[in-house]
């Protein structure tokens, strides 16, 4: 099978480490995995702000990237619900609408490809720690991928999860939202951090790098004692 | 008062919530209570996504057919001995319920909490023509003694607590007992039985009016629209356009709905349904009757992307499940209707110049969406509101729009991009400390006053990938 | 004039909307009917058993009797409350069906003061000074404990709102599952030709107000207690 790592801007720049972590869990379940190096960002910063013109560039830039690809999986709800946006979004230009149909439809984030198309619900990984699971808004109400995660966490030897209270809630990043509304912003993740730190986990897991950038700055800023992973990390840790 | 309430600015009115503490604490614990509440009546039903998709049905077919069911309204009030008067503006709305209360020599009107005439401003019309208005629902009565606005559609006045309501009621009405909150009710009920029983004129909203029989629905808990509705002589009913169900069937649905999804009661303690006037050997209820139908707004969204705002039923539940909503509090809308649903609608109402910042009020995590029980796509709205701000309205601020199209050339350039992220560690270094930036250049600045940003990696993705395949090739 | 600006503004809604003004829609078909589902197929003890569960969570008493033992029933629930004697009641047919005359004479007797809603002027005033009003439901629903008045001549709208208690007695051949199937019987009537009851009364136990600090305050403007009794009428 052959698959297309999605790597998403932010793991790129920041978290290279989560790409890495994403290639090998792949190609350990006999991915050929590739990296079409022409993929920039998904454009939703441009979208969400209402710049969909400004959007639409990056759509296509990314629609010609990934066009050749069987499948395309990426360590972001966020971003592959962004995808699955770009449909609606080219609706107007039926050539693009259809291009953009196709990526779009072989698109998933990475812990839906595994249970949904490889049906593997445990990675056999091994995580000696106490951890709490933030499920992003997007991943879940947007893409709905709300059970897939779990499954393979729960199947994580050593893991102990406990339950973020208030879990859905939104942690407040919000892409612009952070900067355009970043006082409201800071009160929300504030919040997170407090229900983060009332579970007493030793590790926050995510599986969206925004939110936890979000969530681990202000923890980091807190002095709280919490460590940060992306759930890729988490599965592919032996 | 009309939709708009104060004139602060947007970031003004932020910082004033963010920093009333009292009134996020006492947000923040509502929010949790309409919130379980909600949720476990979803959960009693079992299927609440089919209950969903019925609401969305009825109120996607009620809209597109509105025109035949506000005039079948219009004809069963009328043959119940009603009278009904269109307006298209809060002006004209005003002027007609001035003119009925005129008629009627009208000093003493009593009100039932109605968010339509707080939009129209019509007690203040009514008092500029020398009627005393009372309103009578409790969280009415105390923000007009208080002279405050509603900060919250089902619940008004949220954002007050005991103590507060205990001294508004000491210095406006000489009350002299305790906070308790069942005195301080007891007190009200005392107080407003009078005005009930003296009104000239009983005014109220319209929660579902039902078009094959010209019912009024009202649906309440505490018995105020009841009385309203019984005691005076006369009674007028406004209503926003939208507000027509076709007929008892789908009445009965929109109101589980509503219920469900405001406070998580199977069905609120009064549900009444209102036909025209009393009949002539009944003794109680209005001998006079009249049903004010209000645009003030909404025909121009009809038959628009934006249509399916319409199909709001006035729930809040998007309000409470909104985490912005949460820390800021409604007043912080600047509108009568706050929360996601406020956001989408004020706009459309009241237009962009004062309101193009709602629509940003948002982190677009669709909490509003997922808990709306008609449907309604808020945070979509919400970012087609965002397109018109920019691209229609190029109300965008200058900084921003030259940032996206820098970003635009970024994303689509593979080799600008490549070089960024390539380049960003060396471009953050002069802010970067122990693999953290604090304080952050530009736009980052909001963003690192309360927390930290990330230092980009030493080496990119796309460098380890790319180095990887050369020793791949290599081997 | 009975009906103002109708046609300009029922224009402009077509207009807006693309079309021309509709003067004909056929009834709607909807893709599902979760409210049917609610206790489908319940007996009517089992509703009965619903209905007992939903009083406590609305503050409401709730007694089971025969139409031989009301009587005693309604003494027994009238005992229990203080305050003023007085007791409005709704008249019409059912009041000789269930024999309540006889009843309300035996409680004269113990010093309440009856007075049956006969559509006259007084009716009002005495109810605002009664301490209870009694009603009978017309449709009751077991989903939410809720009893449906048609309000009329004989039943008035004060009686269930004015006084400080609130009775409503409830014939077991009332019960239905919820609020789907009173909605129903109404736009059978309504389609039938017979028009709706100028005011139709959902009343759901006692009033109440979550207004001050999301405290639930039992009794506002309306009744402040409420009380059930259904009898065995089948």
């Amino acid at each position: 099978m052959k698959v297309s790592l999605f790597i998403t801007c932010l793991c790129d720049t920041f978290t290279p480490d989560v790409g890495k972590d994403t290639v090998q869990l792949l190609e350990r379940y006999g991915c050929d995995v590739d990296f079409p190096a022409n993929q920039t960002c998904c454009g939703q910063p441009a979208f969400n702000s209402g710049y969909k013109q400004e959007a639409i560039k990056a759509m296509k830039q990314m629609i010609r990237a990934f066009e050749a690809s069987q499948y395309v999986v990426g360590p972001s709800g966020s971003c592959v619900q962004m995808i699955k946006e770009y449909p609606h979004a080219l609706k107007d230009e039926p050539e693009w609408r259809e291009r953009a149909q196709a990526v779009a439809e072989k698109t998933y984030e990475l812990t839906q490809f595994l249970v949904e198309v490889l049906h593997v619900e445990d990675v056999k990984s091994t995580f000696q720690g106490t951890a709490t699971y933030h499920p992003s808004c997007h991943m879940t109400r947007l893409l709905g991928v709300k059970d897939a995660p779990r499954i393979l966490l729960e199947n994580v030897e050593g893991l102990h999860l406990i339950e973020l209270p208030m879990k859905e809630d939104c942690c407040g990043f919000g892409g612009t939202f952070a900067v355009k509304n970043a006082a409201v912003s800071g009160q929300m993740v504030d919040e997170k951090a407090q229900h983060i730190d009332e579970t007493g986990a030793e590790y926050l897991i995510g599986g969206d790098m925004g939110c936890l950038m979000n969530m681990g700055g202000c923890m980091s800023r807190n002095k709280q004692d919490v460590k940060v992973l992306h759930i890729a990390q988490v599965l592919n840790s032996q | 008062m009309g939709i708009k309430i104060g004139d602060k600015p947007y970031a003004e009115r932020i910082q004033a919530g963010i920093e009333n503490s009292f009134m996020r604490q006492a947000v923040s614990s509502a929010q949790g209570r309409f919130r379980s509440g909600r949720l476990k009546a979803a959960e009693e039903l079992g299927d609440w996504e089919d209950w969903r998709t019925l609401g969305e049905e009825i109120r996607h077919h009620t809209m597109e057919n509105l025109d035949y069911y506000l005039h079948q309204l219009s004809e069963q009030v009328e043959k119940r001995g009603g009278t009904v008067f269109f307006a298209e503006t809060a002006e004209e709305a005003n002027a007609y319920v001035q003119e009925v209360a005129k008629k009627k020599q009208a000093r003493k009107v009593v009100k039932s909490k109605s968010m339509v005439t707080e939009e129209i401003g019509l007690n203040e019309a009514l008092e500029k023509s020398g009627c005393e208005v009372v309103e009578s629902d409790l969280g009415e009565w105390i923000l007009q003694l208080d002279e405050d606005p509603p900060s919250h559609i089902v619940t008004p006045a949220l954002h007050k607590n005991k103590e507060q309501i205990r001294e508004t009621f000491a210095n406006k009405k000489g009350y002299t007992k305790t906070d308790q909150p069942e005195e301080l009710a007891a007190f009200a009920r005392e107080q407003l039985r009078k005005d009930f029983l003296e009104a000239d004129l009983g005014v109220t909203g319209c929660n579902f009016a039902v078009a094959e029989s010209g019912a009024v629905t009202l649906v309440t808990n505490e018995g105020n629209a009841r009385m309203v509705t019984s005691l005076p002589d006369t009674h007028i009913a406004v209503m926003g356009m939208e507000r027509v169900v076709p007929t008892w069937e789908e009445l009965e649905v929109v109101v589980s709905l509503l219920t469900r999804a405001a406070v998580g009661q199977k069905l609120t303690s009064y549900i009444t349904a209102l036909t025209g006037t009393r009949l002539e050997d009944e003794t109680d209820g209005p001998e006079d009757f009249h049903l004010v139908i209000v645009d003030n707004g909404r025909l121009k969204i009809l038959g628009t992307e934006f249509q399916s705002a319409l199909h709001c039923i006035r729930c809040a539940a998007c309000i409470n499940a909104c985490p912005v909503y949460r820390h800021v509090g409604g007043h912080s809308y600047g509108s009568i209707y706050p929360g996601p649903i406020g956001a989408v609608l004020t706009p459309l109402l009241d237009g962009y110049e004062d309101h193009k910042d709602l629509p940003y009020a948002s982190t677009l995590c669709a909490a509003c969406t997922e808990a709306c029980p008609v449907k309604i796509p808020l945070h979509e709205h919400l970012i087609r509101h965002r397109e018109i701000i920019v691209e229609r309205e190029q109300r965008g601020a200058k900084s921003e729009e030259w940032m996206m199209k820098g970003f635009a050339k970024w994303a689509s350039t593979p080799a600008a991009y490549k070089m960024s992220t390539k380049m960003a560690r060396t471009a953050m270094k002069p802010w970067t400390k122990d693999e953290q930036i604090e304080k952050g250049p530009g736009p980052l600045k909001g963003w690192t006053e309360s927390r930290d940003f990330p230092a980009p990696a030493k080496k990119n993705f796309r460098e380890w990938y790319k180095q990887r395949e050369k020793r791949r090739g290599e081997a | 004039m009975t009906v103002h600006n109708r046609t300009s503004f029922l224009d402009r809604v077509a207009e807006n909307l693309g079309r021309e003004r509709r003067t004909e829609v056929q009834a709607p078909v909807y893709s599902v009917q979760p409210q049917d589902r609610v206790f489908q197929g319940a007996t009517q003890d089992e509703l009965i058993e619903k209905l007992e569960a939903q009083c406590s969570v609305i503050h409401t008493s709730f007694d089971r009797t025969t139409r031989a033992a009301l009587g005693d029933s309604l003494q027994k629930v009238l005992a229990s409350f203080e305050g003023s004697r007085k007791v409005i009641s709704a008249g019409g047919p059912r009041l000789d069906e269930f024999g309540l005359p006889g009843i309300y004479d035996e409680l004269r007797e113990e010093g309440f003061d009856f007075r049956i809603w006969n559509d006259q002027e007084g009716d009002v005033t005495f109810a605002e000074q009664a301490g209870v009003g009694i009603v009978f439901s017309d449709i009751t629903l077991a989903e939410s404990g809720t009893v449906t008045l048609f309000n009329d001549k004989h039943n008035g709208r004060s009686i269930s709102l004015l006084p400080e208690t609130f009775i409503a007695i409830i014939p077991k051949s009332t019960l239905v599952p919820r609020m789907t199937q009173a909605a129903r019987v109404i736009h059978e009537q309504e389609q039938k030709g017979n028009p709706v009851s100028s005011c139709v009364s959902f009343i759901t136990g006692p009033s109440n107000s979550a207004d001050i600090e999301m405290n639930l305050i039992v009794g506002v403007h309306g009744p402040v207690k409420a009380a059930y009794i259904l009898v065995e009428d089948l």
